[in-house]
């Protein structure tokens, strides 16, 4: 028993002077182990602001700020600020660094983690180095990669508004489509919020675009930069717009118009290419066309065998200028082709006619798929051609 | 096993009883650390201070520590040293802090360190037990950095983080994974035994002396236990 | 349901993909020195896999309620090697009474285990890590049965090796390592799936 004990106090003893010791290396080594860390921590915001002497963690949630913003430090000495970002490329994730001083200059931007394929954006950042909010947009694309370019651009820019917003500043950081919507949701109160482009098949002169709300109250006209509102009843809502009385109309217009489904099949030239045709009461043609694009499966040329088609839909007037634009379905790239399918680009054939319709900004990186939907249209003209050939 | 030739103590550890290459002890920093030389130096280096601070303690209080808890008090002191060299390493080297990572705190149950602290440094005075924790230690570190050497220059096309230019269009890049490691190991041993013309007691299976868990499991009995084990 | 892909995620990658004895290099001795046979194989692992268990329950709470609320992180090596001591030989005294049936098929290996570098790696792992209680119950559950699966495969290679005809040289602990290489490079095939499989 008093062998235990005697056992036992040694071995406390032996416990009591390490810990001892270890308290002792602790306190020495504790303060210069967190300067390490806060060194280390710092280390990848100076490499986008390279001559920040401290950074201090910005609290996001006291600000309104672009969603793509997971964190954001501030400059001690006012240099400026440091924004880290995470957006969507060609894969998802994309995760961005960006410094930006005082003045709105960006002072470097690195990408911190990202899936893309090219592996360009890597050393993409350092091309906006010295470059402000104006001069974003002129910065060189990565070459194949639109998808991660714009996707950097637009986190490069994020962190400019981020920055301005920090700085006290207001800026608009809602996305396109946010605006849009707001737009819409201002124009017309009675849509709730939920619209939907319309496909138009009539020419609606001086308006750009019509959304209508889905929940049938009413129609959205897009002129210029106007949004005008109207009810289905044709009440234009909108105060101080020109001529309501040609929205009024419009709505009119749009609501009556009747459309009558050809049979194709009576057209033995048209059965390969035509999808579907339709004719309205007042002599405009509908018609759905297959193009040979890329195709997504196995990069073979043409795929006419397998049926991966561009399907467009086009609306055009009996003598051949198109009313409106829409991709049905395609079967491109991702990243690349898909893009057709985007209304920045089947928008520009809008208004065209067959003598000028190839003068369109062709989708970079997929001239087949360019070519393809080009083809498309070409027998949208073709068929409007024949089938108001054949009622003549 | 007593040696009190302090040179030859010196030595024994480096050449004739290299922990790693001859006892085969410590295998497990062995294989994680020698990815680069300049880590299995670190490691090395880290475990040797653990080795000699642990050595001249315990042989110190080898007249006082109770002989049924001497387990215990080995592990508590190998333990609180090994935290000592994290700190220190931590603060002062914190680029080799994170190469090694969570094995600097596995010294703790490096066989090696407490295998010694049982077989010499409480049969010894303070002295030869400092010399035997030297040269164990720079054993180690050769060894570590032997391999390490091996899998850097071949595998990586670097020799200590400076690129070797001529290696890189060939470089084997299984070298630097995991099972580059166990391999080169193997061949490092072999080659040894090849060298020594089996002189050196090269283990050909692990036995108690060869292993160090022998010293928490109270000598030989550990090989009865096996034999029971066994039936 | 996220929390359950998570939870399989980290058992099988503990499992396959960062396997204890193969790819992180934790448990070695024991892996060279007791997979001589196949009923010495599954008795260590088992051993292990029970040790690891027991210890990451009691040393995970210590760290989280004891050592990091009173800021006294640096004890961390002291106390868990000190516990992970004396858990093993609790068990083993338990073992002894309760069931000397499964003493003598487990209790032999429990002494090894004291300084076996997985058992006091996995706790350390799972504190670096910062697994949650389940989390971390879960993941050394994955390295026990890592282990365990590593040891059975090398115990059926050894059996092989013993009847193979080796240059003197390589006899021994040499084509020991270089098998257990190969089967290291084998669960590297197994990098990357895991995640992807439950992505």
């Amino acid at each position: 028993m008093k062998n235990s004990i005697k056992n036992l106090s040694v071995f406390v003893c032996i416990c009591t002077v390490m810990t001892l010791l270890l308290a002792l290396t602790n306190t020495v080594t504790a303060p210069i182990i967190l300067e390490n860390q806060n060194a280390s921590a710092n280390k990848a915001l100076l490499e986008v602001m390279p001559d920040g002497t401290g950074f201090e963690a910005v609290a996001l949630e006291d600000y309104t700020l672009p969603a793509t913003v997971t964190e954001a430090y501030r400059e001690t000495s006012g240099l400026g600020y440091v924004v880290k970002l995470a957006t969507a490329g060609y894969g998802p994730d994309m995760v961005i660094m960006c410094g930006v001083d005082s003045s709105g200059v960006v002072t470097g931007a690195v990408c911190l983690s990202s899936n893309e394929t090219l592996s360009k954006e890597k050393t993409y950042g350092e091309n906006f180095i010295n470059k402000d909010a104006a001069a974003i947009d002129a910065v060189d694309t990565i070459g194949g990669a639109t998808k991660t370019t714009a996707a950097y651009k637009n986190a490069v820019k994020d962190a400019l508004n981020t920055a301005i917003i920090l700085g006290g500043g207001s800026v608009d950081v809602r996305t396109e489509e946010q605006i849009l919507a707001d737009n819409l949701a201002a124009a017309l109160p009675q849509g709730e919020g939920e619209f939907e482009k319309t496909f138009l098949v009539e020419e609606l002169e001086n308006i750009d675009a019509v959304y209508y709300a889905e929940n049938e109250s009413g129609y959205v006209f897009v002129i210029g930069e106007q949004y005008v509102g109207a009810l289905a009843d044709g009440t234009v809502l909108t105060e101080d717009v020109e001529n309501a009385d040609a929205i009024t109309d419009a709505a009119a217009l749009i609501q009556s118009t009747v459309i009558e489904e050809i049979d194709i099949t009576a057209y033995p030239d048209l059965t390969k290419t035509v999808v579907s045709a339709k004719k309205t009461e007042t002599g405009n043609y509908i018609v759905e066309t297959k193009g040979a694009g890329y195709g997504i499966k196995g990069g073979n040329e043409y795929h006419p065998a397998s049926g991966e088609y561009i399907i467009v839909r086009v609306s055009m007037t009996a003598d051949g200028k198109i009313i409106d634009c829409l991709t049905v379905s395609e079967a491109e790239t991702d990243g690349l082709g898909d893009a057709c399918a985007s209304e920045s680009f089947y928008g520009q054939f809008v208004g065209k006619t067959e003598e000028n319709y190839t003068e369109i900004d062709a989708i970079s990186g997929a001239t087949m798929t360019t070519d393809g939907y080009k083809q498309a249209i070409e027998r949208a003209f073709a068929a409007v051609k024949t089938l108001s050939g054949g009622e003549a | 096993m007593k040696n009190n030739n302090s040179l030859s103590v010196l030595t024994n550890g480096i050449l004739k009883e290299n922990p790693v290459l001859v006892l085969v002890l410590g295998t497990c920093p062995t294989l994680a650390t020698t990815t680069t030389v300049s880590g299995a130096i670190g490691m090395g280096l880290a475990a040797l201070v653990v080795l000699l601070c642990s050595n001249i303690f315990i042989s110190l209080l080898r007249k006082i520590i109770p002989e049924t808890m001497r387990i215990p008090c080995y592990i508590v002191i190998i333990a609180g040293f090994v935290t000592v060299v994290k700190m220190l390493v931590q603060a002062f080297f914190p680029g080799l802090y994170e190469v090694l990572g969570v094995y600097l705190d596995l010294i703790t149950v490096n066989c090696i360190i407490l295998g010694r602290a049982e077989m010499f440094a409480n049969k010894n005075t303070v002295v030869v037990s400092a010399l035997d924790g030297i040269g164990m230690g720079l054993g180690f570190t050769l060894a570590l950095g032997a391999m390490a050497t091996v899998r850097e220059v071949f595998g990586a096309a670097s020799f200590a983080g400076i690129a070797i230019p001529l290696l890189e269009e060939y470089k084997i890049e299984f070298l630097t994974k995991a099972p580059g490691g166990l391999l080169v190991y193997g061949l490092l041993i072999a080659l040894v035994y090849a060298l020594t013309k089996g002189c050196a007691p090269v283990k050909k299976s692990f036995s108690c002396s060869g292993c160090a868990n022998a010293s928490t499991c109270r000598m030989g009995e550990c090989a009865n236990r096996e034999k029971e084990g066994n039936n | 349901m996220e929390e359950l892909r998570l939870l399989i995620v980290i058992l099988l990658s503990a499992v396959f993909v960062d396997n204890y004895v193969l790819c992180r290099f934790l448990g070695i001795c024991p892996f060279l020195g007791v997979s001589k046979k196949l009923n010495q194989s599954v008795g260590m692992g088992v051993a292990v896999t029970l040790v690891m268990l027991i210890a990451t329950a009691v040393t995970w709470p210590i760290q989280c309620y004891v050592l990091d609320t009173l800021g006294l992180g640096y004890l961390q090596n002291i106390l868990f090697i000190l516990i992970i001591a004396t858990l093993v030989q609790m068990l083993e005294m338990l073992l002894k009474k309760l069931s000397p049936s499964l003493y003598k098929g487990l209790g032999v290996y429990l002494p090894l285990i004291t300084t076996n570098c997985a058992v006091l790696g996995v706790t350390i792992n799972n504190i670096i890590d910062g697994y949650s209680f389940v989390e971390s119950m879960v993941s050394s559950l994955g390295c026990g049965l890592g282990f365990l699966l590593a040891m059975v495969l090398f115990s059926g290679i050894r059996s092989r090796i013993n009847e193979a005809n080796i240059p003197t040289p390589f006899r021994g602990l040499a084509v020991t390592l270089i098998a257990a290489s190969f089967i290291s490079l084998a669960f590297m095939g197994f990098g990357g799936i895991i995640e992807n499989i439950f992505a």
